[in-house]
């Protein structure tokens, strides 16, 4: 029974024709355009991720403490609340970090007089701290501390990225759900044609007491497979244009994003895009029926 | 295997319904030969109708091979049409389809595991004698073939109960007899057959039990 199904599937493919090729060419756009903006919305979503674990906020100090003193400071840093975690930068250590940074320009800080960098404490916020309303409020109670001078740092931009990202992810679904709509009304324009080439074999489906089930199945597997075959080419272009432009673009994306290299779907989201064609296509076929069987 | 009681069928057709059958009982015993004689409108197509459920009874009862025809659910309307064969004036073969491909449909359709498709099917069509046609396409069949090959169609499944409508209506006499002759095989094998004419001659040449239907009427049950 299931390969009599799958054949009257195929053969209604054969009879959709153009209009068939049609619908799986707008549900190709339509996954393919979801499925791009899904892309660039994961690869935000890892910088947001990996800005949010790397946020830090400095607090500047008048003096520097005196090496007995240091411990007590980091305790009454942390004490201040919404803090993961406390590292206490000495001046010498901040200027060794400058040379670093520097590299082959270090010697210029050699011809200073002194050293002009201020000892700091590093302090990580905790993961509910980690948002621009808490990282204000951490910064307002760390230049409350006597000992600090200045504090610098907050969420602001990782929050913005973070709107971006959303921002992305609504555009996305947004032009996948018209293209997807449209796919939808082709898949059932196209599975109506498909019903009016075989009314008379449903006529006899149904005199030699076929059930409604057989005679529905084929139609609702032919959108299935045309929702499939729409996915498989979307997903396959994605990977294609992943393939030729993530190398192009990467040095770009360590520069701005910090990220070194673009991530792909993965191997459930990619589950999910052909099901998502399976499912737009079966829903096409399903419309067209119940319009034909009304 | 039939049994209808005080049958009337209405087809609301604007401000008036038209009677398209009127308080029509009878009964149609297991293996019997039955002909369904009247001419052209008197209800006999919609009386087929009604025993394989395509149309509902307006008022009265009907019982067609064990089931109750009037409060049948719409799910089990395949159940019936099992074990009931149709055959129409039309052949109303599947264009597209080799005459081997229309009769194996049938069991296709209806699940009947593959192995027994094949051997299935050219045994219907040898007892229609179309087994050497079997890979001609409905085209290129004359009409008699044609109704040959709906013939094998409807006896594929073993049905119970065979109704022919106007079987013989688009053939000359030679073929309507050839057709008549393996409906009357048919029967032999222990199939129940009620045959729609609306030549009298036909019904008379038969010498089988014969119901008149006139206007919507069953005026004569006799034989």
């Amino acid at each position: 029974m299931f390969s009599f199904l799958v054949g009257e599937a195929v053969r209604d493919l054969r009879r959709a024709g153009r209009v068939g090729l049609s619908a799986v060419l707008l549900i190709t756009l339509s996954l393919a355009a979801l499925g791009a903006f899904w892309l660039v919305s994961i690869n935000l979503e890892r910088a947001v991720t990996q800005w949010r674990e790397r946020l830090r906020v400095v607090a500047y100090l008048r003096d520097e403490p005196r090496p007995e003193a240091v411990a007590e400071l980091v305790r009454k840093v942390q004490a201040v609340g919404g803090i993961q975690r406390v590292r206490y930068v000495s001046k010498g250590e901040a200027l060794e970090s400058l040379k670093r940074a520097l590299g082959a320009q270090s010697s210029v800080v050699d011809q200073l007089p002194r050293n002009p960098l201020p000892a700091s404490v590093e302090v990580t916020p905790d993961e509910a701290t980690a948002t621009p309303e808490g990282t204000r409020e951490l910064v307002q109670r760390l230049t409350a501390l006597r000992e600090v001078e200045e504090v610098q740092g907050g969420a602001e931009w990782v929050e913005s990225l973070a709107q971006w990202r959303r921002l992305f992810q609504l555009t996305g679904l947004a032009v996948g759900a018209v293209l997807a709509l449209a796919a939808i009304l082709t898949v059932t324009t196209a599975t109506t044609l498909v019903l009016h080439a075989r009314r008379d074999e449903m006529e006899i489906m149904r005199l030699v007491g076929a059930t409604e089930r057989v005679i529905r199945l084929p139609l609702l597997l032919q959108g299935m497979v045309q929702g499939l075959l729409g996915a498989l080419i979307a997903l396959g272009g994605l990977e294609a244009a992943h393939a030729l432009l993530a190398p192009r673009l990467e040095p770009l994306l360590t520069l701005t994003l910090g990220l070194s290299r673009a991530a792909f779907l993965s191997a459930p989201e990619m589950l999910l895009l052909l099901g998502g064609g399976a499912g737009l296509g079966a829903l096409g076929g399903v419309l067209a029926k119940g319009r034909s069987f009304a | 295997m039939i049994w209808l009681h005080h049958v009337a069928k209405l087809y609301d057709t604007g401000p008036v319904a038209l009677p398209a059958l009127t308080d029509v009982s009878f009964s149609v015993d297991k293996g019997e030969f039955v002909v369904l004689s009247g001419p052209s409108g008197a209800g006999k197509t919609t009386l087929l109708r009604l025993l394989y459920r395509d149309e509902r009874p307006s008022e009265g009862e009907i019982e067609v091979a064990g089931f109750d025809l009037v409060t049948l659910r719409r799910s089990r309307i395949p159940l019936l049409r099992r074990s009931i064969g149709i055959v129409f004036q039309d052949a109303k073969l599947l264009a597209g389809r080799t005459v081997f491909e229309n009769v194996a449909f049938v069991l296709r359709v209806l699940g009947t595991p593959r192995g027994e498709i094949t051997p299935r099917a050219f045994q219907a069509l040898k007892a229609v004698g179309l087994s050497a046609r079997a890979q001609a396409y409905p085209a290129q069949l004359s009409q008699g073939e044609a109704q040959r090959a709906s013939l094998a169609r409807a006896i594929v499944k073993a049905p119970a109960l065979l109704l022919a409508d106007e079987p013989t209506g688009n053939l000359d006499e030679d073929m309507a007899a050839e057709i008549l002759e393996l409906i009357k095989e048919i029967w032999t094998r222990g199939t129940t057959v009620l045959l729609a004419t609306h030549r009298g001659a036909l019904a008379a040449q038969l010498k089988r039990r014969t119901l008149t239907l006139r206007a919507g009427r069953l005026v004569k049950d006799e034989g």
